[in-house]
């Protein structure tokens, strides 16, 4: 699996940061955490993340009032 | 029953025991029971029994080599509650109110807390079956965390950099409001809110500043708490200052970015909401250093194994003018049990062992 799903709609902000730390942690070189939110800090919070963990940010898009990010994790250089 | 009526459980003990017959009826004379306050006959239905109340004061222990020059100075022992620390009048209070208010009915709590309020409202829900999050600033002991793990609760760490952007000083207040209030969770979380909740005052007003008057004989003229919650300050101060306006009331605030857990600086923390400024004569700032040297002054020179804000606590007391201060009470809010790691730590960066 290469893809792990992490639902945080209807969780308010700091909640989804902080689920998705943990899912960070957990996150093999190679896989993509997508972390579907609708608290409206999570725009901000989810690049800012990324940088802060080093990991790519490889989407972040914005549909029905439903943020989807997707981060990845890169295979060691 | 609720929980409050057996916190004061024990001066009935003279009556039969709970179903044998109704409570506080007439005894065979026709008198009523007869309150048993003879300490060395007392037993305790439950541990909730134990935590401390007017009938049941905590200790006020002389400082006889550290404390005010030229006064008599008294430390309130809050370690003696069951569970550990002052925060279990709190948590009494706190669940009290809350059932009162019929906001626990099929719920579960969270709350954010650096442990001691954890570890008391932990070990009163267990009792009571209700299931705990609660949300603990990083910088914790581990020894609190493996207490409230211990009681069954569910800890969720909030580490420093927890939201990227802008890096809030009280993330974990943060954090327990978010599961509070997240729509996903239906309302299936109640937070007792001890920061914001007038019980923790109350807590305070009824039972921690009575007795401290009790215990004095009126002759307290001054006291000294930590900004923590504010619960202890605001209640104390209003109970003391309701008796006496004059008796002076001395606030300890820690420096910014402290290792005392429990305690706040109200510059990088927001101040609680229950904090009553209008009890306050003075704010003492006590930094690290002369908190955790003072501790080690306590545990060497009165045999008080006390947490590092008593250390503060008692540094702010050692400052004041003995003359003017006159007879002074100080909290020392827990144990040092709980802190053998981060004293491990000082022993380790003092090279003194």
């Amino acid at each position: 699996m290469n893809e792990i799903a992490l639902d945080c709609r209807g969780l308010l902000c700091p909640l989804p940061v902080y689920q998705a730390s943990r899912a960070i942690n957990r996150l093999l070189p190679g896989q993509v955490l997508r972390v579907e939110c609708t608290d409206p800090g999570s725009l901000a919070d989810f690049p800012a993340l990324a940088r802060q963990r080093g990991l790519t940010l490889v989407s972040a898009e914005e549909r029905d009032g439903v943020q989807m990010f997707r981060l990845r994790r890169e295979l060691a250089a | 029953m609720s929980i409050l009526d057996t916190a004061v459980g024990w001066l009935r003990y003279g009556e039969p025991a709970e179903g044998s017959a109704p409570a506080g009826r007439p005894g065979p004379n026709g008198s009523r029971p007869r309150l048993q306050t003879d300490p060395a006959r007392r037993r305790y239905r439950d541990v909730r029994e134990l935590i401390a109340g007017v009938h049941n004061p905590t200790p006020l222990v002389r400082l006889n080599r550290v404390g005010p020059a030229g006064a008599e100075g008294y430390l309130k022992l809050e370690w003696f509650n069951p569970f550990g620390s002052i925060k279990d009048r709190t948590a009494l209070y706190l669940l009290e109110g809350m059932r009162r208010r019929g906001e626990l009915a099929g719920r579960e709590l969270v709350e954010p807390t650096s442990g001691n309020t954890g570890i008391a409202l932990a070990a009163l829900a267990a009792l009571e079956g209700i299931p705990l999050t609660v949300t603990i600033p990083s910088g914790a002991p581990q020894e609190k965390i493996t207490l409230l793990r211990m009681l069954g609760a569910t800890v969720m760490a909030t580490p420093d950099d927890l939201c990227p952007v802008d890096n809030p000083s009280d993330g974990a207040i943060a954090l327990a409001r978010a599961v509070a209030d997240s729509p996903a969770h239906r309302g299936r979380y109640a937070m007792p809110n001890q920061y914001a909740n007038p019980d923790n005052v109350r807590a305070h007003y009824e039972t921690t500043g009575p007795e401290i008057w009790e215990q004095t004989e009126g002759r307290v003229r001054t006291f000294v708490a930590g900004f923590g919650t504010c619960g202890t300050i605001s209640g104390v101060g209003r109970f003391l200052k309701e008796r006496d306006p004059s008796i002076r009331v001395v606030a300890v605030e820690p420096q910014k970015g402290h290792h005392l857990p429990g305690l706040k600086n109200l510059q990088e923390a927001k101040a609680p909401a229950i904090l009553d400024r209008s009890v306050l004569d003075d704010v003492v700032r006590v930094d690290d250093g002369p908190a955790y040297a003072m501790a080690r002054r306590l545990f060497r020179e009165e045999g008080l194994i006390v947490g590092p804000s008593s250390g503060a606590i008692v540094a702010a007391m050692a400052r004041l003018d003995g003359a003017s201060a006159g007879l002074t009470v100080g909290i020392s809010p827990d144990g040092g049990h709980k802190y053998a790691s981060f004293y491990a730590e000082r022993l380790e960066e003092e090279g003194s062992g």
